[in-house]
């Protein structure tokens, strides 16, 4: 059974694969002199075509005693007009018990569909408004890391770059934030198998950014080392608290915070975070997560670097190093 | 397992065989962004990570008093523009550059340097 959901997996996104290897596509998140890198717990504020292959997690459950839990997801985003675009991902789950029991398998299917509200190139400001959406039923179910009912998600996404501050700032133009906030509606409300209710959940997160090549290109050239020049330390946050429908349920909220850096170069990143959990209900020790991102708009910059519909109309400005 | 590498190895495989360039950015400048110099340069220089389209790739240059003071139309030989400048002596210089890489991705930036102690 789980080997023909992979089968059907992998052959649904070699489907996706094929047309638009005919077409064209994307832009990674520019906003100005700023450039908003992937990240790896809160997603970036803008519509992109992108591909996440693979996000690497390793952790150890709240549980006692605790679990240890592998992820391995791959995410593909691609836009469809030059403000509107489309992502789909996936995860694969291996969880193994003290005893040497496992659960693995892969988790429902996630979409995400957003909209760029704006862009202002001056202040570096972006916002983004999304829809994801968790598919029931098309992940391990009977495995137990996936869940029979979906989960639709509004979300609020942000990013501001400190570049307009006045030239006496120096090199605090250099650090940005971003952030998102969403609400997890399951289409369920009760757990007939657990016998819990299903809560929804608010799903908040923010990152911290200090970008070595927005230093560079735009405050001072220092002449260090290239490799530190293309470096964004980073921290972010990602924390769920539930909010109603909780009936039983623990109240508390769970989450890490993830000090770490991405190294960003012309046709891909590399992201690698420590993974803190910001209380007991969130997991047990330090965990880990490590990130391969492409930017299929520099990689394939006349088809899959462009929207499906109307091309690119805006200029991009992205950070010189 | 298998399927994963499969897929690794295709998308391996689609990156070593498109002839793709990224975005050009600012390998460095000549004064360095952000720099101090003792006199006022004759020529600005900056040199990109890719070879550029000359008819749609600019520079301007703005003294201390906000003036521009570069010499108009800037050259361009592969990878790299210069321009002249004029001497407006000690102060903030401004630099705004906007190219298009030959691939066709548009960039664009800016900085300043300064000449002599002035503010």
């Amino acid at each position: 059974m789980l080997h023909q959901s992979s089968y059907s997996r992998a052959f649904a996104l070699a489907l996706l694969f094929v047309p638009l290897t005919c077409s064209a596509t994307l832009a990674h998140c520019f906003v100005g002199s700023r450039f908003f890198p992937a990240t790896l717990a809160v997603d970036d504020p803008c519509v992109a075509d992108e591909m996440s292959l693979p996000t690497v997690t390793w952790s150890h459950t709240a549980d006692v005693p605790p679990a240890t839990e592998w992820d391995v997801s791959v995410e593909f985003s691609k836009r469809i007009t030059e403000n509107f675009g489309i992502s789909v991902g996936d995860t694969f789950t291996h969880i193994r018990q003290p005893g040497g029991f496992v659960m693995e398998g892969f988790t429902n299917l996630e979409t995400a569909f957003q909209y760029q509200i704006a862009k202002d190139s001056e202040h570096e400001l972006a916002l983004l408004a999304g829809l994801v959406v968790d598919w029931g039923n098309t992940g391990s179910v009977s495995a137990g890391v996936a869940t029979p009912w979906s989960v639709l998600t509004p979300t609020f996404y942000f990013g501001k770059g400190f570049g307009d501050l006045p030239p006496e700032a120096g090199w605090l133009r250099a650090f940005a934030v971003t952030g998102q906030i969403g609400y997890q509606m399951p289409t369920s409300s009760f757990d007939p198998v657990a016998g819990v209710f299903i809560p929804q959940v608010l799903a908040y997160g923010g990152t911290l950014q200090f970008s070595m090549p927005y230093l560079k290109s735009e405050i001072v050239d220092l002449q260090l080392p290239d490799f530190i020049n293309h470096l964004i330390p980073i921290v972010e946050v990602a924390l769920q608290t539930p909010v109603a429908n909780n009936f039983g349920n623990s109240a508390v909220t769970t989450g890490t915070i993830n000090p770490g850096v991405i190294w960003v170069g012309s046709y891909f990143q590399i992201g690698a975070e420590a993974m803190i959990p910001v209380n007991a209900d969130s997991g047990s020790g330090v965990g880990f997560v490590g990130q391969l991102h492409l930017y299929l708009d520099d990689i394939f910059p006349t088809t899959i670097g462009q929207p499906l519909i109307g091309g690119s109309q805006t200029v991009a400005r992205k950070p010189s190093f | 397992m298998a399927k994963f590498l499969g897929v690794v190895s295709l998308l391996t495989a689609l990156l070593a065989a498109s002839a793709a360039q990224a975005h050009a950015f600012l390998d460095h400048a000549s004064p360095l962004v952000g720099s101090t110099v003792a006199t006022a340069p004759p020529e600005l220089t900056l040199t990109f990570t890719q070879n550029l389209e000359s008819a749609f790739s600019t520079v301007t240059v703005t003294g201390p008093n906000g003036a521009r003071v570069d010499t108009g139309k800037a050259q361009v030989s592969g990878n790299t523009m210069r321009v002249g400048l004029k001497a407006a002596g000690p102060g903030t210089y401004r630099v705004r550059w906007h190219v298009l890489s030959v691939d066709t991705h548009t960039t664009q930036g800016s900085f300043t340097f300064r000449v002599g102690g002035g503010r």
